[in-house]
């Protein structure tokens, strides 16, 4: 009896555990079964995956509904994703077999993507649509080209969703205040003229005695690259399979970066320039010289002082040298409608009104060499040498160093250890003998994994 | 006796309020981010007081579209996950806790190790496992696993069952009550604190989770609230609209909030195992 | 007096001193050896098998099959993104090798720190507002905001906070005439800086369950023990003390399993792991590699050792509680 009652008791109770867990899942069921068969058959879906803030949502919410316009029967699903795990979620679709149609890749893993197969070669697709690539930056283009071997020659995987130039900035206020002439925009300050400025202008303007202006306050990370190539070194050879910084040319470059802060003091002397603090005090108007990035343009349009561009310091090169990222748009190599998918990214790269409206928020420069060129002859609104921006892309820009390699474990070994030496507490030359060989060694693990992907 | 015990109320009175302080200052920072404009946030020395004072990113968050499908699927993951397996886990616990059963250590500690396999490696299996299903972009994987129970409340409870006599079953037994009867009469009363307190943290795990609907999730109508704050983020931090983001963490709070100052009652209304020990 | 005592710490012997791990070895009473009696038992085997099913399933489907997929990883050259090839042992030969390998788990075994410290103040606090006193539910939930806010939200905000120029922590300690250092930048004091913060954040969490375990403790005892003229001091250590040990041994536990994961808070409080690794954890090295180096097969490898680090770790102390629960003899 007792017996009977337990096995009554436990098959009631898997029954009402089951049939709440049917309820609950068949509910589920349904609500994800409707969404997918939302179409008929004759609908053809195409998914975009991107990452952005409201402006890039909104441009290209437009751009994509003017291409639906164009093409009937075609609709395109927006995937919009937090910026910081974008790659997480990329990967983990690339994983399950989920590649989207057309989605956003850094310029520094196209080669890898292109290996593994995830990635379309649409350099047909691209001529077939009828598309001028020379109205686009050329480097933004060469930037999504593999050969196979060699990075920025060869087919075409993908194209600009954006180039960034990354200039320098000054406080064009705080030069007239202490009646140093501005930097002539065309001609690059040498090192020297670079640290008697730096110098002059950081003063202690309210003579409290405490010093509350500084010239700079670079992050190595993104600054370091201008000072070392414009002195004629280079983090690798032109193979890509050797790292060169122990060269004396990086060593004085790297030395003379870090003296700015602790010999020469020209910059704030709290330890490690966080970007976001020298962010700060660039903006509160304590700071002479600060990079500047198109994206950072909608900010600082409400800075309380006037600001301008200006070439980077050259080196003993003679000649600037700045760094240009570009993210890029691409098709995947499993999309059912390649022609409409690269269509779609030729859209979202090089539409007028797309790039007009990012253009106006102040989000980047546009990817269309004519548009820009308007934009920056207007020398009226600040900043005024918009020109500088054009000159980067068209003249002495560079990629950043790992742009060709399978991945950036070697730099940012690089980067992690380089804190004494920003600090003063042990010499460039020191630091770079010995992080050489850990950087090659990781640099040569690299390029096997490279090789094996093939 | 009765003074002394007064001025050492008094004390930790004190000091309670002033470790509340420390508790409560970042939130406070928060809310008052999210009262100012975009570029207070970066205002150096930085501001309390919110000036310009503005509610313009509360505005701006209730008319994103997203953010109702956001709170409607964070809600439905949320509940459906802890309400079915709060049950499962405490049938479980009661079981590993009271029960005979062979190799019922066993069985446990190994349950226990699905915790200690870190979570990056076993989310591409799983989310390949769940793709060629067809899970993906529904809030399937969400839920289904959660339904089978959670090992951190088995464990919970079934320290917490450590301090009911076992004679107290036996009793029923001897009654002639069924498992069943047991399980929702008698134990399920006494446990009721520990699944209070283990229930408000697991809903707020699931709450704040973010990962998971992160890889799992395109279509904006099934983005949870967590991603829906989440993607508020640009590409560049200098363009990220914070007073944005910090009104939806705020917003994000208050119903788990509600959730914890139903459950704390709960918790500290514990009679009935006071009138079992006597 | 004596005799009181002991009678009080028999009583509690009986309660606590049931043994977590075995269930009820202590207090259970004798197996009878006739024949009817056994298939009583085995019914209530059955009844407790089904009962655990549940989390069986879901830990054999959710589980032990991902787990099985990134082992057979471990021993790949998996980069994420395409197929694997089996390269035997190499991932662990070079994991053995790799001087970061040892700094994140150094990192990782630092932070737990955290964790005595934490559960000592949460003990504190439970007890302060077990007191009855006034506004009770207030602190109650000013203490836990904190465990509920989003984890993301709540490091921004101590990333802030934290900065070495203008953040709050340097703020107040001017008032009293300290000069702070970029707390996040700084090799010696990244790590205490995130303890720190971790314990803030998980304070609330272990003073509920105290509390909880507080409350379910009869007030007889202390009633009893009031009448012996026992102090506050041994009132905490022979009853408060032994009550909350299986929810300590809990936190403990959970504790250090979490601990060992830990990750989110590194991610975003440093995201490049802290001025020269000295933040890294190992699953945010980890996940370094396997996302952001392309090589997970490696992370998966790592991954494994953390996982039988973390296991050993486990059966070590509940084999440790089974022995000193004897002790209580």
């Amino acid at each position: 009896m007792a017996v009977q009652k337990i096995i009554g008791g436990v098959l009631i109770m898997k029954k009402l555990n089951l049939l709440l867990a049917i309820l609950l899942v068949s509910s589920m069921f349904l609500g994800a079964c409707s969404s997918k068969s939302s179409g008929n058959s004759d609908e053809k879906e195409i998914t975009f995956m991107f990452r952005g803030g409201e402006d890039e949502k909104t441009a290209y919410t437009a751009a994509i509904k003017k291409f639906e316009e164009q093409h009937e029967g075609v609709k395109v699903k927006i995937i919009n994703t937090d910026a910081d795990q974008y790659s997480t979620k990329l990967s983990a679709a690339v994983s399950g077999g989920n590649v989207p149609d057309v989605f956003y890749l850094d310029s520094g893993s196209i080669a890898n993507y292109v290996d593994n197969g995830i990635i379309r070669d649409i350099t047909e697709d691209v001529e077939k649509a009828d598309f001028d690539l020379n109205s686009l930056w050329q480097f933004g283009v060469d930037i999504y080209r593999y050969d196979g071997d060699t990075s920025g020659k060869g087919a075409l995987y993908g194209l600009p969703k954006d180039v960034g130039p990354f200039a320098l900035g000054y406080n064009k206020d705080m030069f007239e205040k202490a009646g140093i002439p501005i930097p002539d925009k065309d001609k690059a300050y040498t090192w020297d003229e670079f640290l008697k400025v730096s110098q002059d202008l950081t003063q202690d303007t309210d003579g409290d005695g405490e010093v509350d202006q500084w010239a700079s306050g670079f992050n190595a990370t993104w600054s370091l690259q201008s000072f070392a190539y414009s002195n004629g070194a280079s983090f690798l050879n032109e193979a890509g399979d050797k790292v060169t910084v122990d060269t004396p040319e990086f060593a004085k470059s790297l030395q003379f970066f870090s003296d700015l802060s602790n010999k020469y003091n020209t910059t704030p002397n709290s330890s490690q320039a966080e970007t976001l603090d020298t962010y700060q005090r660039w903006m509160n108007g304590e700071l002479a010289f600060f990079p500047v990035g198109p994206w950072d343009m909608s900010t600082y349009a409400k800075l309380d002082f006037e600001y301008d561009l200006m070439p980077w310091p050259s080196g003993d090169a003679g000649k600037s040298v700045a760094y240009v990222g570009s993210l890029g748009l691409v098709v995947s190599e499993m999309t059912q409608y390649p022609e409409l998918a690269t269509e779609l990214a030729i859209y979202l790269s090089a539409d007028e009104e797309a790039q007009q409206t990012l253009l106006d928020a102040q989000v980047q420069i546009p990817n269309l060499v004519d548009m820009a060129e308007e934009w920056a002859s207007d020398t009226e609104s600040v900043p005024s040498n918009k020109q500088e921006f054009l000159d980067i892309v068209q003249d002495y820009g560079v990629p950043y160093p790992t742009f060709a390699t399978y991945n950036s474990q070697w730099l940012d070994e690089f980067w992690t250890n380089i804190t004494p030496v920003v600090q003063g507490k042990k010499t460039a030359e020191e630091y770079l003998k010995e992080i050489q060989p850990k950087m090659q060694k990781l640099l040569d693990e690299a390029n096997e994994q490279a090789k094996m992907s093939k | 006796m009765k003074k002394q015990k007064r001025i050492t109320d008094i004390i930790v009175y004190v000091i309670l309020s002033l470790g509340s302080i420390l508790m409560i200052g970042p939130l406070l920072w928060m809310i008052s981010t999210s009262l100012k404009d975009k570029t207070g946030v970066f205002a150096l020395p930085p501001q309390w007081i919110p000036d310009p004072f503005q509610f313009d990113a509360y505005t701006k968050l209730f008319q994103l579209d997203t953010l109702g499908y956001g709170i409607k699927n964070t809600i439905i993951v949320s509940l459906s996950v802890t309400i079915v397996g709060t049950i499962t886990s405490s049938m479980a616990a009661f079981a590993f806790a009271k029960l005979r059963m062979p190799f019922k250590d066993w069985i446990f500690l190994i349950l226990l190790a699905s915790i200690m396999i870190p979570y990056p490696i076993i989310m591409i299996p799983q989310f390949v496992m769940f793709s060629k299903i067809g899970w993906v972009d529904t809030l399937l994987p969400l839920i289904v696993p959660g339904l089978f129970g959670n090992i951190t409340m088995i464990f919970f409870l079934r320290q917490y069952l450590a301090n009911v006599p076992y004679s107290l079953i036996e009793a029923a037994k001897v009654d002639g009550a069924g498992y069943l009867q047991i399980f929702f009469k008698l134990i399920f009363p006494v446990i009721r604190p520990a699944v209070a307190a283990q229930f408000i943290l697991w809903f707020m795990g699931v709450w704040n989770d973010y990962l998971a609907p992160l890889i799992y999730l395109n279509s904006p109508e099934k983005q949870t609230l967590q991603v829906v704050i989440a993607n508020l983020k640009a590409t560049y931090a200098i363009q990220t609209d914070y007073p944005l983001i910090m009104a939806g963490s705020v917003v994000s709070l208050l119903p788990v909030l509600i959730v914890f100052l139903i459950f704390q009652k709960q918790i500290i209304e514990s009679v009935a195992l006071s009138g079992v020990k006597g | 007096m004596a005799s009181h005592r002991c009678l009080l710490l028999k009583g509690v012997k009986s309660m606590s001193g049931i043994n977590p791990v075995v269930g009820t070895k202590d207090v259970k009473p004798k197996k009878p050896k006739k024949q009817k009696s056994s298939a009583l038992y085995k019914q209530e085997h059955r009844v407790a098998f089904l009962f655990v099913l549940a989390p069986v399933i879901g830990f054999l489907l959710f589980s032990v099959y991902p787990f099985a997929y990134s082992i057979y990883a471990s021993f790949t050259d998996w980069n994420g993104l395409n197929r694997m090839n089996f390269i035997g042992l190499d991932n662990f030969v070079k994991l053995f090798q790799d001087p970061y390998f040892y700094q994140t788990l150094y990192n990782t075994v630092f932070y737990m720190i955290g964790i005595p410290i934490g559960l000592g103040l949460a003990l504190l606090l439970a007890i302060a507002l077990n007191r009855g006193l006034r506004g009770t539910t207030f602190f109650r939930t000013v203490y836990y905001i904190p465990v509920i806010s989003s984890l993301a939200a709540i490091s921004i905000m101590w990333a802030w906070a934290y900065n070495g120029d203008f953040g709050l922590v340097n703020q107040v300690l001017e008032v009293f005439g300290i000069k702070g250092p970029n707390w996040l930048e700084n090799k010696a004091t990244v790590k205490p800086a995130i303890i720190l913060m971790a314990v803030w954040k998980g304070l609330g969490y272990s003073m509920l369950l105290y509390l909880a375990a507080i409350q379910s403790v009869s007030k007889s005892f202390y009633e009893a023990a009031d009448l012996d003229g026992a102090n506050s001091y041994q009132k905490f250590l022979n009853i408060t003390w032994p009550m909350v040990k299986p929810v300590t041994f809990f936190l403990v536990i959970t504790n250090i399993i979490g601990g060992f994961q830990i990750f989110t808070e590194i991610n975003i409080m440093t995201p490049t792991g802290g001025p020269e690794y000295s933040a890294a954890s190992i699953v945010w090295y980890v996940w370094q590699k396997a996302f952001k180096y392309y090589q997970m097969g490696y992370g998966s490898a790592m991954s494994l050792i953390l996982f039988v680090f973390i296991f050993i770790v486990t059966v070590i102390q509940f084999y440790l509680n089974r022995k000193s629960d004897y002790s209580l003899d």
